[in-house]
């Protein structure tokens, strides 16, 4: 009996060990996204694998909800055009950063990494990793080691978006490569410099990861123990998991169920970021939009309040590839707002009424990755076209037909063969010039390029090339938002929503700053327990 | 006995060989690309091409079609496009988790429905049949997704008693606060398999009661359970060829279930995979179901004609 | 089985006369009757529109300002929708079921009759499709041949071939060692007049039995197909589809979340009704 008693006594006086706090998200994503380096599923692959296990050699700043989201020293504390060669980057690498492994990040890592990335005939070599790098920095020539922190990277000709681009290449351990000898083995025990440490994955299920405690931004070191990811596609499912308490975070959680949850007590946070949901348009011969009253009579149609109130307030209207408020937006003349009058009366001049509607034809998708919610939405701006002149019909398609549609162009086979005068198919405009020019520039049209509809005009060609050639960042931003303005005032999409990114939390989780960004900081976050 | 096998499997050769190739083919049927699901938006068309030519999507299709079926000799189903993760792996744990919810609506199903398919056919005409047919009829007609749905606004939404999807954040275990989330999906899969299996168990055993041997069992003085017995083992054939059946749709048909609850099973795979066009994933997956599905059925005939000699077929 | 062939004619009555004793088979032709008349009579039960939707009559319950049922995710009225949409659930459940009943019929009865080679070539290309369980056939090849109407009642009909098929095959087979039809070729009859006289007659039985039962799977399959984004797209509405996106909101409007389910529901259950009165009535003539 004593001895009983002295258990229970000695039980009560050891002091129970911290419980491990643990932050478990519901990503929208079908599977774990790919965990060696350039993740797939999206954006949303890079935000919750990429980001957190690795670092880029430039970062993604994030710290902010409130100022548009640029880019900030990561792996390279600094990054300066050669004077001499215009071609030609020079990188000072940070000092004191360790891999997960405990060994040293150096300028031959960098090489090593651009090798697996963009050498075909390096060893460490990887054709998916290759196929994701080479797009997002398509004009890469070659990498030279200055000294063991100062790299140089060399391009194919004047490239000033070069530290944007850089943002999307993630370096990941040579070291840990070498000692396990194949991509397949290394995604089983993935090394990086991230704020988080691999610790196991079941595919399909989740991923889990550990804080990196001795991160070499001491501002970023996990304020939880543990990061565990759920792939869950269905909206519905990530709700349910929410208020069971199997999560505590979900991604784009349905705006139906946004009420419910807010009345259960979870946070919900949303905040602008580079996302354009728009109707890219045609200008080729079949298309009424190569008027360009027509297109200014679409985009003066759209009632996006009122989509705004469907979508139970998960959207800002749309005025151009980025908001109003952003430095990029420049000062277009033409002001698009709703005005179904106004349109009307510009469609009647362009010869189109009620009786002799505008026939348009416009590509959507079901579902896909920032889609939103495609088919409600569509509905809403069908009526909204419809009432000023237009007939609308809508070719549906899954999200893998669309991508073909999109790939071909509105000259290539699948938009020919249903003509199709528009496309539904959202976008993201994190960097200037994937905002802004890929859309508009004469040479982007083409199978590489994000000019969908052929849309030309010399003047914007030049003001383009000029901003890709501008290396000071201020005249720089300035071009680009002359660039955008122009884009505006030739109405060159019918521009309806930006998504706010919606996210549900725990009440039990602090710290969380949704930056203007597809990626996000998720280090701050606390759990209580 | 084991020679009939023997020729059984040598028959099911040809089948294996039409079931792969009829997956290749649709595959290419398929619109879309796999390539073109992985890479971003403004992906160039050389690092498209490199891309089919890495994973071997440019050459003709019957050098493609031999190539994979050369792997699949050598039981190598490929690597998954979309993961990069080998077929086999992911198919393996995937199976296991559909095997969970369908072996278990199996055993509930099956049992439910014998049970009830006997006490129907013993009270041929009587109320309790009619119970019981209406029950095994309502199986039959119910959409299985729907009644996903349902189960899940009454005791998820509404009651708040059960998970509403998933395995749960940690896999299952034997634990209560785990097993819970079975609770549904085998109840809605248990559904059709139950009422299939009520309605054959109790047309067999009202016919075998009518017959001759009965009566003369009866006759004889036979108490009821043993006339109950012989009634069961003649009638054990043909519900055994359902149930076989059955089991092979529990795999093959739990797609429309595993979406409703996000089970991560072989059919959430499978529409991932249809999804995102990943070819070596969907064919790998179709595949094994099916082969699955022709040995299950080779299976169930060798039971049957070993539990019954007359059904031996020369 | 008899060994003269009964004149077809004859043979059908008593069977219609059985099928009308039995309560099942009232009960469920009435509910076939009542879904399919207002299916078809939808403008007339319904003055609204199934696509006019109004964002502030999102969810509504049963009974809201005229809704008799409610209304769906985008304010649409929820008995039009049903209604219209039932047109095209009926359609792509009973159309695949008719196709492939011609062609699985055509292809069993031509394996049977000839046998030898011809029946080997037919019925092993068969088992290959029916080592397929059916609702993966039917995803793997809409899946192939992507979403739409079309293709949903392509995929069908392709998986229910080769079940109609056997059935066929097996019917035919059977009469074909019967004494009339060896009599009526040793008369000298063409292979054409052999099987529409005596043949066919006694393969069509079977095959609308099984056909008939097949109809409730179709059914609820096609609006499986369009509940997983296979089959019919939006914003055409179909029962599945409805379904499927009405799930989003089970937390809001529980009820209408339910109600495309049901009528897949009573649809299935009629036609199973009707399918065993057929399939008991015919049975008796063994």
């Amino acid at each position: 009996m004593r001895r009983i008693i002295a258990c229970l006594l000695a039980s009560l006086l050891v002091v129970p060990a911290r419980a491990e706090s643990v932050l478990r998200v519901a990503m929208t994503a079908g599977d774990i996204p790919i965990v060696i380096g350039q993740a797939d599923q999206g954006y949303e692959g890079f935000r919750f694998v990429s980001y957190n296990l690795y670092d880029s050699l430039v970062a993604w700043d994030l710290a902010s909800a409130d100022r548009a989201s640029g880019i900030v020293p990561g792996l390279a504390l600094s990054w300066t055009p050669d004077p001499a060669d215009s071609t030609r980057w020079i990188l000072k690498l940070r000092a004191g950063v360790h891999w997960h492994d405990g060994t040293d990040f150096t300028a031959d890592d960098v090489l090593w990494n651009f090798g697996r990335l963009m050498d075909p005939a390096a060893p460490q070599f990887n054709a998916g990793q290759f196929a994701d790098a080479k797009t997002r920095l398509p004009d890469y020539k070659a990498i030279e080691k200055i000294d063991d922190h100062t790299v140089a990277i060399i391009t194919k000709g004047p490239n000033a978006m070069l530290p944007y681009q850089l943002a999307f290449l993630l370096m990941v351990s040579p070291a840990q490569y070498n000692k396990v000898g194949s991509w397949e083995a290394f995604a089983k025990a993935p090394v990086g410099t991230g704020p988080y440490r691999f610790d196991r994955l079941v595919p399909r299920e989740r991923l889990e990861l550990v804080a990196n405690t001795d991160y070499w931004n001491k501002a970023r070191i996990p304020h939880q123990d543990r990061l565990v990811l759920y792939p869950m596609p269905e909206a519905t499912t990530r709700a349910a998991a929410l208020l069971s308490g199997q999560v505590n975070w979900i991604e784009a959680p349905a705006p139906d169920t946004i009420d419910k949850l807010r009345g259960s007590g979870f946070q919900i946070v949303t905040n602008a970021y580079p996302h354009i949901w728009s109707y890219e348009l045609s200008f080729q011969e079949n298309s009424p939009f190569r008027d360009i009253r027509v297109r200014r009579a679409a985009n003066l149609a759209v009632d996006r309040a009122g989509l705004k109130e469907l979508l139970g307030g998960m959207m800002i209207e749309s005025y151009g590839n980025v908001t109003r408020d952003h430095p990029w937006y420049g000062k277009p003349s033409f002001e698009i707002k709703f005005d179904p009058d106004a349109a009307r009366a510009l469609m009647k001049q362009a010869g189109y009424d009620k009786q002799h509607p505008a026939k348009v034809k416009i590509a959507i998708s079901t579902a896909g990755s920032g889609q939103m919610q495609p088919l409600p939405m569509n509905e809403f701006v069908q009526q909204n076209l419809n009432d000023v002149g237009f007939d609308v019909s809508f070719d549906v398609m899954d999200w893998n037909a669309l991508i073909d549609l999109m790939r071909g162009t509105a000259i290539g086979p699948v938009a020919r063969r249903n003509a199709d005068v528009a496309m539904n198919f959202s976008r993201n405009t994190q960097d200037p010039f994937g905002a802004i020019c890929r859309f508009i520039q004469t040479s982007q049209f083409g199978s590489s390029g994000s000019n969908w509809g052929g849309f030309s005009d010399p003047e914007i060609d030049r003001v383009c090339d000029a901003a890709t050639h501008e290396f000071d960042p201020e005249k720089q931003s300035a071009l680009f938002a002359r660039a955008h303005a122009m884009m505006v005032d030739q109405a060159v999409m019918v521009w309806i929503a930006h998504d706010v990114n919606p996210r549900a939390l725990s009440p039990k989780l602090h710290g969380f700053i949704q930056a203007k960004n597809w990626f996000q900081d998720l280090t701050p976050v606390s759990v209580d327990p | 006995m084991l020679r009939a096998a023997g020729l059984r499997l040598l028959a099911v050769i040809p089948i294996v060989l039409g079931v792969t190739m009829i997956c290749f083919v649709l595959m290419f049927v398929a619109p879309g690309d796999p390539i073109q699901t992985l890479l971003p938006d403004n992906a160039s068309p050389e690092v498209i091409a490199l891309l089919r030519h890495h994973y071997g999507l440019d050459r003709p299709l019957p050098v493609q079609y031999l190539v994979w079926l050369g792997h699949l000799l050598q039981g190598d189903l490929g690597t998954s496009i979309g993961t990069g993760r080998p077929v086999a792996g992911e198919l393996g744990a995937a199976i296991g988790n559909t095997a969970i919810i369908a072996i278990g609506a199996a055993i509930i199903g099956f049992s439910i429905g014998i049970g009830c398919g006997l006490l129907a056919g013993v009270h041929r005409g009587g109320w309790i049949d009619r119970i019981a047919s209406a029950f095994a009829l309502c199986g039959l007609s119910v959409p299985q997704y729907w009644l996903g749905i349902v189960l899940v606004i009454l005791f998820s939404v509404t009651l708040n008693w059960l998970p509403a999807m998933g395995m749960g954040p940690r896999g299952l275990s034997w634990h209560w606060q785990e097993l819970r989330n079975l609770v549904m999906p085998i109840a809605t899969l248990s559904l059709i398999p139950a009422g299939i299996v009520t309605r054959i168990t109790r047309d067999r055993v009202a016919e075998l009661l009518r017959q001759d041997f009965v009566r003369t069992l009866r006759a004889q003085g036979l108490a009821g359970h043993a006339i109950l017995r012989h009634v069961l083992k003649n009638a054990a054939p043909p519900i055994l060829a359902v149930m076989g059946l059955q089991l092979g749709y529990l795999f093959g048909g739990s797609i429309l279930v595993e979406t409703v609850f996000n089970w991560p099973g072989v059919g959430f795979l499978m529409s991932n995979a249809i999804l995102r066009r990943d070819q070596p994933m969907l064919q790998g997956t179709i595949l094994v179901l099916a082969l699955g599905f022709v040995f299950l059925n080779l299976l169930v005939d060798l039971l049957q004609s070993g539990i019954d000699p007359r059904m031996r077929r020369g | 089985m008899d060994v003269a062939a009964p004149p077809i004619g004859q043979a059908r009555w008593p069977v219609v006369r059985r099928m009308a004793r039995d309560p099942g088979v009232i009960g469920g032709m009435i509910l076939l009757v009542v879904i399919v008349g207002a299916v078809l009579a939808a403008p007339l039960v319904t003055g609204f529109d199934p696509y006019r939707s109004s964002i502030l009559l999102r969810l509504k319950p049963m009974l809201y300002r005229g809704h008799l049922l409610g209304t769906d995710e985008l304010g649409r009225d929820m008995l039009a929708r049903l209604l219209y949409g039932g047109r095209i659930t009926l359609l792509v459940g009973f159309a695949p079921v008719l196709v492939a009943s011609a062609i699985g019929g055509t292809l069993g009865l031509i394996a049977g009759y000839f046998g030898g080679g011809v029946n080997m070539a037919i019925m092993r290309v068969m088992d290959v499709f029916y080592a397929f369980p059916s609702v993966l056939l039917a995803v793997a090849l809409s899946g192939a041949l992507g979403g739409g109407v079309q293709n949903a009642v392509v995929a069908l009909a392709l998986v229910f071939i080769a079940p109609i098929c056997r059935v066929a095959e097996s019917a035919t087979t059977e009469v074909r060692h019967l004494d009339f039809v060896a009599a009526a070729r040793a008369s000298g009859a063409g292979h054409g007049a052999i099987l529409r006289v005596h043949v066919i007659g006694h393969m069509i039985g079977p095959v609308v039995v099984y056909a008939s039962g097949l109809c409730s799977l179709s059914i609820v399959l096609a609006a499986g197909l369009s509940f997983l984004g296979l089959g019919v797209r939006p914003p055409e509405p179909d029962w599945g589809l409805m379904l499927s996106a009405l799930r989003q909101a089970v937390y809001v409007a529980p009820v209408n979340a339910a109600l495309p389910g049901v009528a897949i529901f009573l649809t299935s259950l009629a036609f199973n009704l009707v399918s065993d009165g057929l399939r008991d009535a015919m049975a008796v003539r063994s």
